[in-house]
């Protein structure tokens, strides 16, 4: 992911927001670093930046461990997991799965709603990512995710240089046009990004 | 069956690399396409809607406070307990002579070591950066480690526990093709003090190279190879019997034939040199849709057991303890890890192998409780990898997906 957030914004932004957790319910201290790119509660505003709330648990652990343990790379995220412990891992994966999804910001254009539809049916996007693609156990939330963090992600799924944990994601989106990944991208990002 | 995580990516960008250098006159050709993950290869066009998948396991651990470790159940008398956590991706075990059990991974790249101190067990995370390292032996003082593509050995382990030695290379080389496959290996000592593993079969449904889908040995002292079983899609787990001395093994069947089609399979193999039938006879009876063509199943040596269709046998052992009751003696434990490629699940516990007076197998589960909702995406909450026979005869029991061992004993309160 290549998010416009710095380090140094990031950590100044971390004072000035407030965390939106659960009514009462107690946030990681090791929250507050992610929000102030992730977005307050794991709501992303940066199309680049992935939203996090509402995430599958095993999801965001999985990402965490990828990137502590060097094959998923990111000049910010590589830092930041580097000094967290499993536990730590598993704290923050279960606060943000917690978090309400904010309804999807981004309008796919009505060309793209159909086409993606039909692209994500082709390449059998639902069978992993479920019937609305909202993510199960390690396969992320696509519906509503932000729009230009999908597309780098399936560039580089495509590219190879997207650490896969189980060569699903490199196979499937070797089949992808450039055009298709914009579709793609653009479609899923509209979708509403959870059931009610 | 599941995919190695980030093999495929690696052996792609060899695949990737491989093109470009073999063929430079035709540089401007796109790299070869990605192959499918190779739980994904022998579907039909049918089975590419398929919601079935493998599941991933927790690579962070889980605590067991945050688990429903209450739910699991054991015969009267029996009794079944948290061990240990904090052992992500916990697979093979291995005992060493002063107690220390030894751990290997596969979807992470450690190897641990857990010591009993005074009733209370410490973690450590003996070996790192290792590929793969599922298969975990021990012998004399000497740890022996299986990874992806070499065997090796660490003397003197039990008192260098926070100083492990270098790695000594018994042999290597072992994974020429460095390609996605069956290729985490499962170790054992033989009776004959030589080192056994598996090589899996390159996919689901393939033809196998000549050193793939079979069971070798090596020699530790000479490092020279045996092939010693043959047709083996992937075994993952093997004993030898306590008094034939014969090599029992579990064994995966193919997926995408079907919710009852084919059992996974328990072998025994009575001299070396036997073919079990893969890829072309499936549990001895059933010929593959592809490969079967003009084949018979009668080539084969069949199983001793079928054990259930994708029910993912991996670790057993033969119990040997004196804690257990006396009919428990010689009966085979066997840790199932599935299943995952049917539509109503199955498995997810330890089965309990009984020979009758004839000597024919038969099977109850033992272990059960990790399996919640047969029908649910995931349908459990635990997986079981392997089991091992501790010193005091009570049963340990290895969950990879959660990275926690159960202990098993008997006549405790």
């Amino acid at each position: 992911m290549n998010g416009n957030c710095g380090a140094a914004a990031m950590f100044a932004a971390a004072l000035c927001f407030s965390l939106h957790g659960a009514a009462g319910e107690e946030v990681p201290r090791n929250a507050q670093t992610c929000v102030a790119c992730h977005g307050p509660g794991g709501n992303s505003t940066d199309p680049a930046m992935p939203s996090l709330a509402g995430q599958p648990a095993q999801f965001i652990s999985l990402q965490l461990f990828m990137f502590r343990e060097g094959n998923r790379k990111d000049p910010q995220m590589s830092p930041i997991a580097s000094s967290l412990s499993n536990a730590d891992m598993n704290e923050l994966a279960a606060y943000f799965s917690r978090q309400k999804p904010a309804a999807a910001s981004h309008e796919t254009t009505s060309e793209n709603a159909a086409a993606g539809r039909r692209l994500a049916e082709q390449h059998h996007c639902v069978q992993c990512h479920g019937p609305a693609l909202l993510g199960l156990q390690h396969i992320p939330r696509l519906a509503g995710q932000q729009f230009a963090y999908l597309r780098a992600q399936l560039r580089g799924f495509k590219a190879r240089t997207r650490a896969d944990f189980d060569g699903n994601m490199t196979s499937a989106a070797e089949l992808l046009s450039e055009k298709d990944v914009e579709i793609l991208a653009d479609y899923l990002s509209g979708l509403t990004p959870r059931r009610d | 069956m599941s995919p190695a995580p980030f093999r495929s990516v690696i052996s792609l960008a060899c695949a990737l690399v491989c093109v470009l250098t073999a063929a430079a006159a035709q540089a401007q050709t796109p790299a070869a396409p990605a192959a499918p993950p190779s739980w994904q290869q022998g579907r039909n066009a049918e089975q590419e809607k398929s919601p079935l998948h493998p599941f991933a396991i927790e690579v962070t651990g889980k605590s067991a406070k945050e688990l429903p470790v209450d739910k699991l159940k054991v015969p009267e008398g029996f009794k079944v307990e948290v061990w240990a956590d904090g052992l992500p991706g916990a697979r093979s075990m291995a005992l060493g002579s002063k107690g220390t059990v030894f751990v290997g991974t596969r979807q992470l790249k450690d190897v641990y070591a857990v010591v009993d101190r005074g009733g209370k067990r410490e973690v450590k995370t003996l070996l790192k950066g290792l590929e793969s390292p599922n298969g975990v032996a021990f012998s004399r003082g000497t740890l022996y480690v299986a990874e992806h593509h070499r065997i090796t050995r660490y003397d003197g382990i039990e008192s260098r526990l926070d100083n492990p030695p270098e790695a000594k290379v018994v042999v290597e080389g072992l994974d020429p093709q460095n390609q996605p496959g069956h290729f985490w290996k499962f170790l054992a000592l033989g009776p004959d003090g030589k080192l056994y593993y598996n090589v899996g079969a390159p996919g689901n449904i393939v033809m196998p190279a000549y050193f793939q889908a079979s069971i070798s040995r090596v020699d530790p002292r000479t490092g020279i190879i045996e092939n010693y079983a043959q047709g083996v899609r992937n075994s993952v787990g093997f004993d030898w019997h306590p008094q034939t001395k014969q090599l029992w093994f579990t064994n995966h069947g193919r997926d995408w034939l079907g919710d009852e089609s084919p059992n996974d399979t328990l072998h025994v193999a009575t001299r070396k040199g036997q073919n079990f039938g893969y890829p072309y006879c499936h549990q001895g009876d059933t010929l593959d849709p592809e490969f079967g063509k003009n084949r018979s199943c009668s080539e084969f040596t069949p199983p001793a057991l079928k054990l259930g269709a994708h029910i993912a046998p991996i670790g057993m052992r033969f119990y040997t303890g004196k804690m257990f009751p006396a009919e428990y003696q010689n009966n085979i434990f066997i840790a199932m890890r599935g299943s995952w490629n049917r539509s109503i699940k199955q498995g997810y516990n330890v089965t309990r192998v009984i020979f009758d007076a004839e000597g024919k197998p038969k099977m109850e589960p033992f272990l059960t409780g990790f399996l919640v909702d047969e029908k649910a995406d995931p349908p459990m909450w635990g997986r079981p990898n392997d089991v091992m026979v501790m010193h005091d005869g009570s049963l340990l029991v290895s969950d990879d997906q959660n990275g926690i061992i159960y202990r098993v004993s008997y006549g405790t309160k």
